[in-house]
């Protein structure tokens, strides 16, 4: 069997977030509380009850504006970082292509995961010291039941398309040789971190929707792991620092009230 | 919509003027999405770069206010480079008619024009008509002088669109007027919310039909409509000036009596001819046994009006102490009307209100506001709790007119009940106080009221609607079964056929077989008019029966019968010859009007400056659209140095209208949670703001405080060879419920459309500063 | 027999996965295998709520699209919603206002305690008011009243008002018997069979200040 994936194809996407509220509804996600943002990006950032986000980015060149929303959430890596980092085997790599976080009782809130990600895309709590994960679940169950992802279920105007990866890749391919004009050149996923299996297409270069293209073009682990596990002290001091940090910068908040 | 959702797909060009579908109509997205696909272009209109701009092929920034010289521009790049449907205007519309030779126009006025109004006798035809469309004095000759005053550069410089953009923007929508193409302009409250919007709304018209794009796959007017039932509340006519099923109220001036009413408010041809049918079936519906031909029907039951009752008219009295008694349900008028902060003044003055609604909405708590006093006002006020959408049953009509059942799946919370249950127990409260004496209780205590005793059976409500034979109660297969002997009773004939079988009720059905093969879908609940998913098909094919577009044949004449993929809008029983030239069955005319003398400012669109503008109209020494109703003279002057700045209000995807019910959805105010006010980089940086400051925006009627962003989406336009900034604010947001935030409507000022009193809300004057 | 129409778990699941016209067709993959099973058993994920839903098909009470949206109740509770996959405009899809709509009745609430997804009880919205309310002249705050009380309060005001300002004729002597004392707006937001009784209600009393959401 295949590899599922999805594709996004940007210049679909009408940014109507009903994927985001989608997300909540179908994983009964509670709503946080957020306050105006000028580019409506909201939250601004993903967090513990927001593992997916649409981001809307202006793009400014010569007298011209463009105006895109991308999606982001888990890309669901081939070759998981996250999973080969875990020591306690708390994630999973399925084989229809989603890397679940499935043992929780036995995460031990090290973190590792969250800082082994390449696309930042695991949330955890900073004010808690040992949390635990949450993050795009590929909506495992309901895949293992037959149904699309529930983001991919309600987009309106099928900008995400959720299908066998290598079809997808095929199709995005397709989909930028037909139309060499109007699509950049370049698959957001095909390559990145090993290959992922959520892929993106875009009108405009991935930087300017606030990707990482610095993201290695091999996969992760082979680099990552051979360090990070030799270096058990991580997993009791950085939980306790982030921690830390997280107090202090809360604090201070507070303390300057709040308000951008 | 003369058109529905699905049928956006056969689009070869859309137009949104007036319209942000991304934005306010996503699932309308869908369809564009899946015509671009195949090769559709989109074009936007709108003085915000929006979501939609974001998705369009073209988009052309203007200014708010000016989509008549937008629209008549098109038309004359239309007409003076010969891209018009020539054989469509020659048979299905009014072209070739020749008008009265006083007819005329000058300087921004038509012939007939003193004290406030027209006298419209030089706006009539003469009875003569031209099929070469030569005459002078025909209807296309008169059209063809008018909007030849919009050439590109007059249309940009008082738009603020590019000239070369806007030309471009010309050829290719005109470019659907070649037989066979399909144009669909979509439009909304951008259009409609103006002193002229009706003028706007005619200029789509008739735009569409110089191109041959009304009763075609892919083409139509289509209105976007912001609610999900405005479309049935409006053909229930919750109106002061109709009856359902838009027949009109009738008037103390016009329709003394029921032989005044039947004469007057039945044309001498097309459709309407049958109005006495639905309006005795109506009577009957309501008066049962009472209503007979001897006593009119109980026509003197119903009251009669007399003037202007509308929204801001209501307000108005209100004002002024002559409205006592206020029922606000399901609506919010405290941040959805007009200069809100008048309103709620008004308000103080009810002696009793009730407020029927899901949550604790601004206008329940009117006495509470924090410009209000509660120990000074007087006003009693009651809040029936009611139940949501799915928390009990009826019929809704989407934009499509779609008539669509939606269940039950659970019971509203605590001791709230449905509106059809509150409307059940008032009436019969009422009732039961006047079946002990009152003043003229017959119209009360003989109303047939019969729905059930402990509970409603909203059955009998629906067949009621539907129509049924008085004999037997048998439900009537649809409009064309009513008479105007009280033989038959129908609630509303435009509902008739949606409820006419018990068992398998047309509105109920759930079939997804689509036998049209163009997204028709006929077994899918009910389409008003008698399931008919297109209106004015007739004008789908040739005046010979053949299909423009063959490729998307909504009827075919073999030479012997007609090929149907839709309810025809004719008679399918004869040869296509004999239905060519009555495509427009509801005109007296039968066919579309470039030339319109029911309009109240002219038979024509002409552009006139919003009532607060920072310009003089060169168009004409006419600055205001001088039927233009105003409820108030709080009004910034034109060119105002104190106002300086064009103001508009839009709308979110996150809420819907005033927030009576978004703002109390955590995920929805998550998303979008308090109000704010957008401008462009360059007025921030005149006037040294940035995104977050607190800002104050000001117009004669008041002052509101929100947060700021400023955004590349806004950009000063060109108008006049002068920059003119827009300040663009959703109106979402009030002082109850979740999420809150100052009310935009607080600034949006009580000038009304000519025609149909609707708002100038998308096009005033303010000023912003730090706060 | 066919006032309501509920779909059974097997053909809403037929359609979503097999059938979502227009869309690519997914090859539902036969039966979870067992290793997915085992995976799901353990795996901190919602469990699969449809399950044990009861569907029952609404039209959105949003924007005039008219999008299909099935609700998912258990026990007379709201535990979700989807696009109707059979509905011909939106074909399952659904914008966010559409998704949001269980919150009309139902939140998700915050459980400081567990993180697990198990254990975020939805909750009725606590905006809601489920008690009718009056609030008298010159009080700062409502009172909870009952029905039985409510609705003849508010019929002796219409008709006190209505029959000291009733006009049975004009200054011309034409019959007119209408009231311009009391108004009535709405509303685009509710039923097409409920506006049409309050239409008839506010007739019969002779109200001619009757306006709603259209002409705004």
């Amino acid at each position: 069997m295949g590899q599922y994936g999805v594709l996004v194809d940007v210049t679909k996407c009408i940014g109507c977030r009903g994927c985001q509220t989608a997300c909540k509804n179908w994983n009964d996600l509670p709503a946080v509380k957020t306050t105006f943002t000028a580019d409506w990006t909201n939250p601004p950032e993903m967090n513990f009850n927001n593992i997916t986000l649409v981001g809307f980015h202006t793009i400014e060149k010569d007298d011209k504006v463009q105006w895109r929303a991308a999606k982001v959430q888990c890309f669901h890596c081939l070759e998981p970082t996250c999973f080969e980092v875990c020591f306690v085997h708390a994630y999973n790599k399925t084989p229809e292509g989603a890397v679940v976080y499935a043992n929780p009782e036995i995460c031990v809130g090290c973190r590792y995961c969250q800082l082994a990600c390449p696309f930042h895309n695991i949330q955890m709590k900073w004010d808690e010291v040992f949390s635990r994960v949450r993050k795009c679940s590929f909506c495992y169950n309901r895949l293992v039941e037959g149904l699309k992802p529930a983001c991919v279920t309600t987009c309106p105007t099928g900008a995400l398309k959720f299908g066998k990866r290598d079809e997808l890749l095929q199709e995005a391919k397709e989909r930028i040789n037909s139309n060499p004009d109007k699509y950049f050149n370049h698959i957001y996923g095909e390559k990145e971190a090993g290959g992922t299996s959520w892929l993106y297409i875009s009108d405009v270069p991935f930087e300017d929707l606030g990707f990482n293209t610095d993201v290695f073009q091999k996969s992760i682990p082979k680099y990552t792991w051979k360090y990070m596990k030799k270096a058990p002290i991580l997993a009791v001091s950085l939980p306790i620092f982030f921690a830390a940090l997280y107090a202090y910068t809360k604090r201070r908040a507070e303390n300057e009230g709040h308000g951008h | 919509m003369t058109n529905h959702f699905i049928d956006y797909q056969h689009s070869d060009v859309w137009l949104c003027i007036g319209a942000n579908p991304a934005e306010n109509h996503p699932m309308a997205f869908r369809w564009i999405t899946k015509g671009k696909e195949k090769g559709g272009k989109l074009i936007v209109a709108d003085p915000r770069f929006t979501k939609s701009a974001a998705m369009a092929d073209l988009y052309a920034p203007h200014r708010p206010g000016t989509d008549i010289p937008f629209l008549l521009g098109i038309m004359n790049y239309a007409i003076q480079n010969n891209l018009y449907h020539r054989e469509y205007v020659v048979n299905y519309t009014n072209a070739s008619y020749i008008v009265h030779p006083e007819f005329g126009f000058e300087d921004g006025l038509f012939s007939g024009f003193g004290d406030g109004g027209y006298d419209k006798a030089s706006w009539a035809y003469t009875g003569e008509k031209d099929p070469t469309l030569e005459h002078p004095q025909c209807v296309f000759q008169l059209l063809k002088r008018h909007t030849a005053r919009y050439d590109k550069r007059t249309v940009s410089q008082i738009c603020g669109t590019p000239e070369d953009l806007y030309e471009e923007i010309c050829k290719l929508y005109a470019g659907t007027g070649e037989p066979g193409k399909a144009g669909n302009i979509i439009y909304a409250m951008g259009i409609t919310q103006h002193t002229y919007g009706s003028q706007n709304v005619r200029s789509i018209a008739m735009l569409q039909l110089l191109l041959g794009n009304i009763g075609i796959p892919g083409g139509g007017v289509n209105a976007q409509r912001g609610e999900s039932n405005v479309q049935g509340s409006t053909d229930m006519c919750m109106l002061y000036h109709l009856l359902p099923g838009y027949n009109p109220m009738p008037n103390a001036n016009t329709h003394p009596t029921w032989a005044d009413y039947r004469e007057k408010a039945t044309p001498a041809a097309g459709y309407w001819v049958n109005r006495p049918k639905f309006v005795v079936s109506m009577l009957k519906a309501w008066y049962g046994e009472h209503a007979t031909a001897e006593n009119d029907f109980c026509y003197d039951y119903i009251p009669k009006i007399y003037g202007d009752h509308s929204h801001m008219a209501m307000f108005k009295a209100m004002a002024e102490g002559k409205v006592k008694g206020f029922f606000a349900w399901g609506q919010n008028p405290v941040v959805g009307g007009p200069a809100a902060i008048q309103s709620r003044k008004a308000m103080e003055n009810l002696d009793w209100m009730v407020c029927i609604d899901l949550f604790e909405i601004e206008t329940a708590a009117f006495w509470k506001a924090p410009d209000a006093d509660p120990t000074k006002i007087g006003t009693e006020v009651f809040f029936l709790p009611t139940g949501c959408s799915y928390e009990k049953e009826g019929t809704v009509s989407n934009s499509g007119r779609w008539i669509q059942w939606r269940w039950k799946a659970i019971d509203p919370p605590g001791e709230a009940h449905s509106d059809l249950w509150i409307a059940d127990r008032l009436f019969k409260a009422i009732r039961k106080g006047y079946q002990q004496g009152g003043v003229f209780p017959d119209p009360i205590v003989k109303m047939t009221w019969d729905y059930g005793d402990d509970h409603y059976d909203i059955v009998k409500v629906a067949v009621e609607c539907n129509g049924f034979t008085v004999a037997d109660g048998e439900p009537v297969l649809n409009f064309t079964k009513l008479a105007d002997d009280g033989s038959t009773a129908c609630g509303n004939w435009l509902f008739s056929g949606y409820y006419n079988d018990l068992n398998d009720p047309p509105c109920k059905r759930r079939d997804t077989v689509d036998t049209s093969g163009l997204g028709m879908y006929h077994n899918w609940s009910f389409c008003w008019p008698v399931n008919r998913r297109i209106i004015y098909n007739r004008c789908a094919t040739r005046p010979n029966g053949q299909p423009w577009n063959p490729e998307k044949a909504l009827f075919r004449w073999t030479g012997t019968e007609w090929i149907k993929n839709d309810v025809p809008d004719f008679n399918a029983n004869v040869p296509p010859e004999e239905t060519a030239n009555n495509p427009f069955i509801m005109l007296p005319e039968g066919q579309g009007r470039f030339f319109a003398s029911g309009m109240a400012e002219g038979p024509f669109p002409e552009h006139y400056e919003p009532i607060e503008t920072p310009f003089k109209n060169i168009m004409s020494k006419q600055q205001h659209n001088p039927c233009a109703k105003l409820y108030a003279d709080n009004f910034a002057p034109v060119g105002s140095e104190e106002y300086p700045y064009v103001c508009t209000t839009h709308r979110l995807i996150e809420h819907y209208q005033s927030g009576a019910l978004t703002r109390n959805q955590p995920y929805l105010v998550e998303l979008m949670p308090e109000m704010f006010v957008m401008i462009s980089k360059t007025l921030a940086e005149k006037l040294h703001l940035k995104s977050y400051d607190w800002v104050v925006v000001s117009t004669p009627r008041g002052e509101i405080k929100a947060k700021l962003g400023v955004t590349p989406l806004i950009k000063p336009l060109m108008v006049h060879s002068k920059l003119t900034e827009v300040v663009c604010m959703p109106w979402h947001w009030g002082f109850q419920g979740l999420g809150r935030g100052a009310i935009a409507n607080d600034l949006t000022p009580a000038a009304g459309d000519a025609n149909t009193s609707i708002p100038e809300y998308k096009a005033f004057l303010c000023n912003i500063r730090k706060a | 027999m066919f006032s309501m129409k509920k779909l059974s778990r097997r053909d809403f699941l037929k359609s979503v996965g097999l059938g979502a016209a227009g869309l690519t067709a997914f090859d539902a993959f036969g039966g979870a295998s067992a290793e997915a099973l085992l995976l799901q058993k353990r795996t901190d994920l919602p469990e699969f709520k449809l399950q044990y839903a009861e569907e029952t098909p609404t039209i959105c009470c949003y924007c005039g699209c008219g999008c299909g949206i099935i609700i998912h109740t258990k026990d007379g509770k709201v535990i979700g919603c989807q696009g109707d996959p059979d509905h011909p405009i939106n074909e399952g899809a659904l914008c966010p206002k559409g998704q949001a709509i269980t919150d009309l009745s139902f939140v998700v609430e915050e459980n400081p305690r567990r993180h697990s997804m198990f254990e975020r009880p939805r909750v009725p919205n606590p905006e809601r008011v489920t008690k009718v309310l009056y609030r008298a002249p010159f009080a700062t705050e409502w009172e909870e009243v009952s029905w039985d009380w409510a609705l003849p309060e508010i019929a002796k005001r219409v008709k006190a008002t209505r029959d000291s300002t009733f006009e049975r004729t004009d200054a011309n002597g034409v019959t007119v018997n209408r009231t311009q004392a009391i108004a009535h707006l709405g509303s685009a937001s509710i039923d097409n069979e409920e506006n049409y009784l309050m239409h008839k209600l506010m007739r019969a009393l002779g109200v001619i200040y009757i306006d709603h959401h259209a002409r705004l």
